[in-house]
This record gives C-alpha cells, structure tokens and sequence, in this order.
C-alpha cells in the first residue's frame, strides 16, 4: 500500500487519466444497471405488488395476459380463497378533450378480492362503481386530475378518475384499475368471458381445468413481450462493459509495471520481498477502481437527481453494491495479470545498468 | 574473521560451444573497516563477482561465506533476507526508487524490515556527513548526481548491512567528487565498521583502499 498510494501521488497526471477512465467505465455500467432495473420494473411492478406467485391463463394464450380469455366453462372448478383474484386485461388509450393521450393497461378487478383491497392510493379513494377508475400516478405526471373522465378506446362510456395509485404499470404502460364489469364491455361482444387470468399470492396454488393453465410467476414475466430481449440485451452490455473495464486496467497495469521493471529489480536487489511489490501492484489496482468508483457513483446519484421522471432510471442499492464489487474483482483480475512478470523480476539485472 | 569470502568461485554461462566461463576459481575476502576495490575493463567479470558477493545469483561452484556462513545454496527467500539485512549496494546509476523522496526511500526500508535499521540520532549523523541532511524530501529527479550518489549511499546503509557493495559509484562523477566518494566510503568503513566493496574501472579511487584487486577475463588477482 505504501508503494502503490506514493506512487500514485507522484504520477498525478498518468494515474489521474486510469482514475478517469475506470469512473467513465463505472458510470456507464451504474447508468445502464439503473435503466435496465428502471425498465424491467415498469414491465413487472403491478405483479410486484401484487405479490404473484402463481397465474392462471388460457393454454393458448402462449403465456400472455393479454390474449388470455377464461371462460365460464374454464373457471366453473375453481375455489377462489383470499389469496386468489380474478383479473381481465386490455390495452386501452385514454382520451381526454383537456389532457394528452396516453397508452395504457384496463385491468378490471374484483372489489372482495386482493388486487383491490391492496391498491396504494397516493390521491383520492378506490373505485367502487363501473365507472369509477383508479389509475398510475403516471396519469398524474401527464396532468391528470381527480374527477378527471377518461374515454377508453373511443368509447361512448366515460369512466372517472377518484384515485391515484402508485407502482402500478404493466408492460411499461400505466395502469387503469377498474371494475371486472368495465373490463368487459371494453372486450365488447365476447359471450361467457369472465377474467384474463386468475392471480394466486400462493405458491402451491394450481388449477388446470378446460383451457386453464397454471403458471410460476417468474415464467409468465420471462414471457411478457420483450422483457427477455430487452434484459439480456442490457446484461450483454454491462457483461460487455466489465470485460472492457477488465482489459483496459490489465493493459494499463501492465504497460506500467513493464516501464517499472528496473525499479522492480532494484528493489529485489535491495532484499525487498516480491510479495510486497505484488501486494504494491494490487493495492495500486484496488485504490484507482475505489476512486474511480466513487466518483462514477457521486456522478450517477446526479445524474439520477436531474434526470426527468419520464426516463425509467432506477438507481438501487443493489446496484451500487454489485457495479462497485464487480468493477473491484475486475480490478483485482486485471491487476494480476502483471504479477507474473514481477514474480520473474531477476535481481541480478539491477546490477551494471 | 572475514565478513565476506569466496572461495573457488567459478561462474559458467551457457553450455557447449556457447559456454562462458565469467569467473574463474575466484578467491577474496574482505573484513569490517576495509574498503577493497575490484578493478578491471569492462567484461572481465566484476559484475557478476559483485551480483553472486551480493547473493543475486548462485554461483556455478565454490563457497560464498557471509559472516562465516555459507550462501552459496541458500533459498532465494534466505536470499532476500540476507540482501535486506546484511548487504547495501549501491549501484551504477545511483538507482533511487524515482517517485520516492530520500526519506521515503528510507521508509519502505522500515515497512519490510522492522528492526535492526539505523536509529534517527545515527541516521542524521550519517545524513549530515554526507551533505544531504536538507535534501530528505526531495525526489531523485530534484537531485543533482552528486546528490543522488549520497542518497543512495544513505539508502545503503540505513538497513545497517555489514558489506556495501558499490558498482561503478563514480562512474558519472567529475575528479572533485570522485575524491569526496572516496573519502566518503574510507570514512564509511571505518566510522561504522564496514566491508566496502567498490567495483570500478576508475583508478582515481585507488588511493581510497586497503586492497585492490584486479579482474581479467574471470580471473582475480589480489594486487594490494
């Protein structure tokens, strides 16, 4: 450590570029992580809330709410306990004469079942008639008010807002929470429809009858459309971002400890163990990605403060604790690579140059 | 007792026709308070007699005794320890470490050595004679090569070895300081007790010595 914080106080300038390079890295990788948890969350925060463990959609539905319709027939064997809610999903846009259009998911629920008893009004109460709606706080930011009549798909129906919700958005779209009834005059025409799905908070629940279907929780999300594409094309570039940080220190350690070898020799000659200046080399490594690091993090929690509400940017702890142990083990990795060379520092060569 | 002797030393390079013999049945010896000069042109073997005296490589055959014990097969860890704590050098180009300042050159010492290092009062002492008390937070680069001669010496002899091993320590110094180096190791040997070594082609330092030798294509011959 002696070594390596003496050296780095004198090589300012060329310690200071690494410095800068590990906290662009850094801060790309802590950038990246939040949109990709920002946006994954605005796929699955309805089902977060709702605490999903199991659902029950149509077979043929290819695992998608949205194309799911249970029937009369498909739910005629079902026991509905406290952990259970019957749901029915549609992609509706809501128009009104004063507001701007906005996309966004109907969910019709049941008033006795748990979706709704567990609804977290930021504004207003719950809805307790057919067109009554409670809807996302994204409603709110667009300029929404309580009161506010929404039409749904250019319905003559017009359904009123008396709540605001929040951690309510499906698929990336806000919520519509209202009643199953609504849900079905919006699938206008549909005979015997009776839900999309059914929701279980129970693990153990499964119910197969007719078209019904089972599935865990996490295989429905790993469904949604383009959820899986779009994480693991996040995780490919965060993936690709610490192998990039990964080479770019071996690199620059390894020019650096190549440019130190006479000095390396010397300090052999002088009885200096190679333990410590492989200790000097890895601690150099350790303290250029913590500085770089902090700095990448003080500069995301800006750029998280200034950042608008609309950009799905999700700056967790998670986050900070896995970029800032990922970048240190690619620190430590990269460091290593030089150890090597240093380990063959021979002695001898510090004598007649 | 001698600190330091050698014995038959041979040193072979290479094998077959590639083979060369660098030393040649080497014998010396040097006591406490001796400065001895190992005088020779370049490529008549002072640099490896000084790297296998100074325990950085093994000898092909023949006995290296440091205070009495024999180094020749001692691990390379043994070897470090030995270098650390009983031989100082100070080599050719003065060889400081460049973004430690004199006095932190003397602290990376105490981070790998613990005790037994030069106490404060004895190391003002030495910095003091040799000129340099002043310069202890400047960098090598900040020195001239007068100056950074001295500190190197400092450096050297701040673990408090027995033997300082110098090689070609006035090889970039004009004929006014190369009589203040010599002065300066006879001083060293004597005030502090050591076997100092100086290996050189530089005959202005011959004056300086209990003991010259004379290398010659891997042969040793004691002249003085």
């Amino acid at each position: 450590m002696f070594l390596a914080i003496k050296e780095i106080k004198r090589e300012k300038l060329r310690y200071g570029l690494i410095i800068l390079m590990i906290f662009l890295i850094s801060y790309l990788i802590f950038i990246l992580s939040s949109l990709a948890v920002g946006l994954a969350s605005e796929n699955t925060q309805a089902i977060e809330s709702w605490d999903a463990k199991q659902v029950v959609l149509n077979k043929n539905a290819n695992v998608s709410m949205s194309q799911s319709l249970l029937t009369k027939d498909d739910l005629s064997k079902t026991k509905l306990t406290k952990n259970e809610a019957l749901l029915g999903q549609t992609l509706v846009v809501a128009k009104n004469s004063n507001r701007p259009q906005v996309s966004a998911q109907f969910i019709g629920v049941k008033k006795d079942q748990f979706i709704y008893d567990d609804q977290e009004l930021i504004a207003g109460r719950k809805a307790k008639k057919d067109r009554e709606v409670v809807v996302d706080q994204a409603f709110q930011t667009k300029g929404y008010k309580l009161g506010d009549k929404l039409e749904l798909n250019g319905s003559a129906n017009k359904y009123r807002i008396v709540g605001f919700v929040k951690n309510a958005k499906i698929n990336i779209a806000p919520i519509i929470y209202g009643s199953l009834a609504s849900w079905r005059k919006l699938r206008q025409g549909m005979p015997n429809i009776k839900a999309s799905a059914i929701i279980s908070r129970n693990a153990n629940y499964n119910y197969n009858h007719a078209n019904s279907k089972t599935y865990p929780i996490a295989q429905f999300i790993k469904k949604l459309p383009g959820y899986t594409a779009q994480n693991m094309t996040f995780q490919l570039m965060i993936g690709f971002l610490f192998v990039i940080s990964l080479i770019i220190i071996a690199v620059f350690l390894y020019i650096l400890t190549m440019q130190k070898m006479h000095n390396f020799a010397v300090m052999r000659a002088q009885g200096i163990p190679s333990r410590t200046l492989v200790a000097a080399t890895v601690s150099q490594s350790v303290i250029l990605v913590v500085v770089g690091v902090i700095i990448g993090l003080a500069a995301m929690w800006l750029t998280a403060k200034v950042l608008p509400a609309a950009v799905p940017m999700s700056f967790t702890p998670q986050i900070i604790l896995s970029g800032t142990c990922g970048m240190l083990l690619t620190g430590i990795i990269g460091s290593l690579i030089p150890v090597r060379s240093i380990l063959k520092v021979d002695p001898a060569k510090a004598i007649g140059e | 007792m001698a600190v330091i002797e050698l014995k038959n030393v041979q040193k072979v390079y290479g094998t077959g026709a590639a083979e060369v013999q660098a030393l040649k049945q080497i014998d010396f010896k040097a006591n406490e308070g001796e400065v001895v000069l190992i005088m020779g042109p370049s490529g008549a073997g002072k640099s490896t007699f000084l790297t296998i005296a100074g325990s950085l490589q093994k000898p092909t055959s023949g006995q290296v005794y440091i205070n009495g014990e024999d180094i020749a097969n001692i691990s390379a860890k043994q070897s470090n320890a030995l270098r650390l704590n009983q031989i100082g050098f100070v080599l050719q180009a003065y060889n400081l470490i460049p973004f430690l300042t004199v006095k932190e050159q003397f602290e990376l010492v105490d981070h790998v050595k613990k005790q037994g290092n030069l106490n404060q009062a004895t190391m003002d002492k030495l910095l003091e004679q040799l000129g340099i008390t002043g310069l202890v937070n400047k960098y090598p680069s900040e020195l001239s090569g007068g100056q950074q001669q001295r500190a190197a010496i400092a450096r050297a002899l701040y673990a408090n070895p027995k033997i300082l091993l110098a090689d070609e320590p006035t090889a970039s110094l004009d004929s006014k300081n190369v009589d203040e180096v010599g002065q300066l190791f006879k001083k060293l040997a004597q005030n502090y007790q050591k076997a100092v070594i100086l290996v050189t082609h530089d005959p202005r330092l011959e004056k300086y010595a209990d003991h010259i030798y004379e290398m010659m294509d891997g042969e040793m011959i004691k002249k003085q």
